[in-house]
């Protein structure tokens, strides 16, 4: 597969965490990547799954993610 | 015309092009003849005690037919008595009152020593002085040269005993044998130096002859580490050069050397930072009369700019250098290639298969003509096909938009934990 592929697929699982409502609110980076751990508040009782990990591989996404935080960030301000 | 006149620290020469101190700064035969031809100053050839040369002393790196792409010398300073080269210098003067005349010096690290040559070198009316703490082979054994060059105190003392009784300004002449150069201009600005210069030359070894194993160059069979310069050393040179240059501590003017070869490396160092141009191996190459081109060229230059003079010049591009975690991760450039220009020779396809990140892809057209095309969005931009091609217009790097900024140094800020929830 394409870098560029593989991209598209994490790009596709963190934007759509986001359609849902998360937001990424920590950042691990190792020798593995990056672990992104996505929370969001509770909407509903019903609601279970407030914190997801995602394990991030290429390069590309974790400029994405890192663009996201800083947009994140900014509109907090 | 622009005024190519420059005051370098002090010292004044009708242009920025001077002949480092060297073989072609030896004597006063050589350096009138050098001023006749069209150079603004020279650095004359290191003074202090005379030494004893071996004979065999330089060597030529030649690449794929193109001679000299660098030079390697084992020569030493001055070989001829003090008063035989003040007397040259002396007349030299006379003869070219406005040219810059500037001495380089190199003694024990005592300050009697310094005092000594500095008062008997001055006293025949030198415009300024360099003090050689970069020479890196034989007086380096001795404790001189790039020996002191390399230690920041020796550097700072040295300059300092030199100031005392200099009455013209002080450059002092940096080794690039040294992992930070601007640790040791620092500690030539601490000692109050006018000015400092770089680079002296690179520790090389030129060659080994693979049929009688000999070193290249040898004396009698045997080889010793030499200096290396010419144009292979430029971009070492450059990145010296600026990085003094956006150094904050190090506020004296530079002037800078290695690798200058045409008016166009001149600009680079000047753009850098220089305010003056030190040569040596493309007179040695080509002779004195290079210099006719680059003062053409320099004032074509600054024409074409619409820029008035050289002062105009200096430091422009110090701003646009700066530290790796400053530049942009976002920016993004892409190959294209321009199938009607480009010959098939498929080096960029090898280069970037083999070497790079995959995406030069060799394709068929409809009707059975080969051709290259690069998936942009595998790209990263790194250069290297553009770098291999041998036909000019056949690759272009495009800009891509690709958002706002994000620096490296920027985004380690912004992930740092905790990263609040909106």
């Amino acid at each position: 597969m394409s870098s560029y592929a593989e991209f598209l697929e994490e790009k596709k699982k963190i934007d759509e965490l986001y359609e849902k409502g998360y937001t990424i609110t920590a950042v691990r980076e190792d020798l593995s990547g990056a672990y992104l751990t996505f929370e969001r508040s509770k909407l509903d009782l019903n609601d279970i799954e407030e914190k997801i990990e995602l394990h991030i591989l290429t390069a590309d996404t974790r400029k994405y993610f890192s663009n996201l935080i800083i947009a994140q960030q900014k509109e907090l301000i | 015309m622009a005024d190519l006149r420059v005051n370098f620290a002090g010292i004044k020469a009708p242009n920025p092009f001077w002949l480092a101190s060297a073989p072609p700064t030896n004597s006063g035969y050589q350096v009138q003849r050098a001023f006749e031809a069209g150079w603004g100053g020279a650095v004359w050839k290191t003074l202090g005690e005379p030494i004893l040369n071996v004979s065999s002393r330089f060597a030529g790196t030649h690449f794929n037919g193109q001679r000299v792409v660098g030079f390697n010398n084992i020569e030493l300073i001055t070989d001829r008595p003090l008063e035989v080269n003040l007397q040259e210098i002396y007349e030299t003067k006379k003869k070219f009152p406005n040219h810059a005349v500037i001495a380089s010096l190199m003694v024990e690290p005592k300050q009697e020593k310094w005092h000594e040559i500095v008062k008997k070198v001055q006293d025949v009316g030198v415009d300024g002085f360099e003090l050689n703490f970069g020479c890196p082979h034989g007086m380096a054994e001795r404790g001189m040269g790039s020996a002191s060059g390399q230690v920041p105190e020796l550097v700072e003392k040295q300059t300092y005993w030199a100031k005392e009784a200099a009455k013209v300004p002080v450059i002092v002449k940096l080794t690039p044998n040294i992992t930070d150069i601007t640790a040791t201009a620092y500690a030539a600005v601490q000692g109050g130096a006018d000015a400092v210069s770089m680079i002296n030359t690179i520790n090389s070894l030129a060659g080994v002859d693979i049929d009688t194993w000999k070193t290249i160059p040898n004396v009698a069979g045997k080889g010793a580490h030499g200096g290396y310069c010419g144009p292979a050393v430029k971009p070492i040179a450059l990145n010296m050069v600026a990085e003094c240059a956006r150094n904050p501590e190090i506020n004296v003017p530079i002037s800078g050397m290695g690798g200058v070869s045409t008016w166009k490396d001149a600009v680079e160092f000047m753009l850098m930072g220089a305010g003056s141009i030190q040569v040596c191996t493309a007179a040695m190459h080509h002779g004195f009369s290079i210099v006719e081109d680059m003062v053409d060229g320099l004032n074509n230059y600054l024409d074409d700019k619409g820029i008035e003079s050289v002062a105009g010049l200096i430091g422009q591009s110090v701003e646009k250098y700066s530290d790796w975690g400053h530049l942009d991760l976002n920016y993004k450039v892409v190959a294209r290639i321009n199938n009607d220009v480009c010959i098939n020779c498929n080096k960029c396809h090898i280069a970037c298969e083999d070497t790079s990140h995959q995406c030069i892809d060799m394709l068929t057209s409809e009707n059975g003509n080969a051709y290259l095309e690069v998936r942009e969005e595998d790209c990263v931009g790194c250069n290297l096909c553009s770098i291999v091609c041998p036909v000019d217009g056949a690759i272009s790097m495009v800009e891509i938009p690709n958002g706002e900024p994000m620096t490296w140094n920027q985004r380690q800020e912004a992930i740092k934990l905790p990263i609040c929830n909106s």
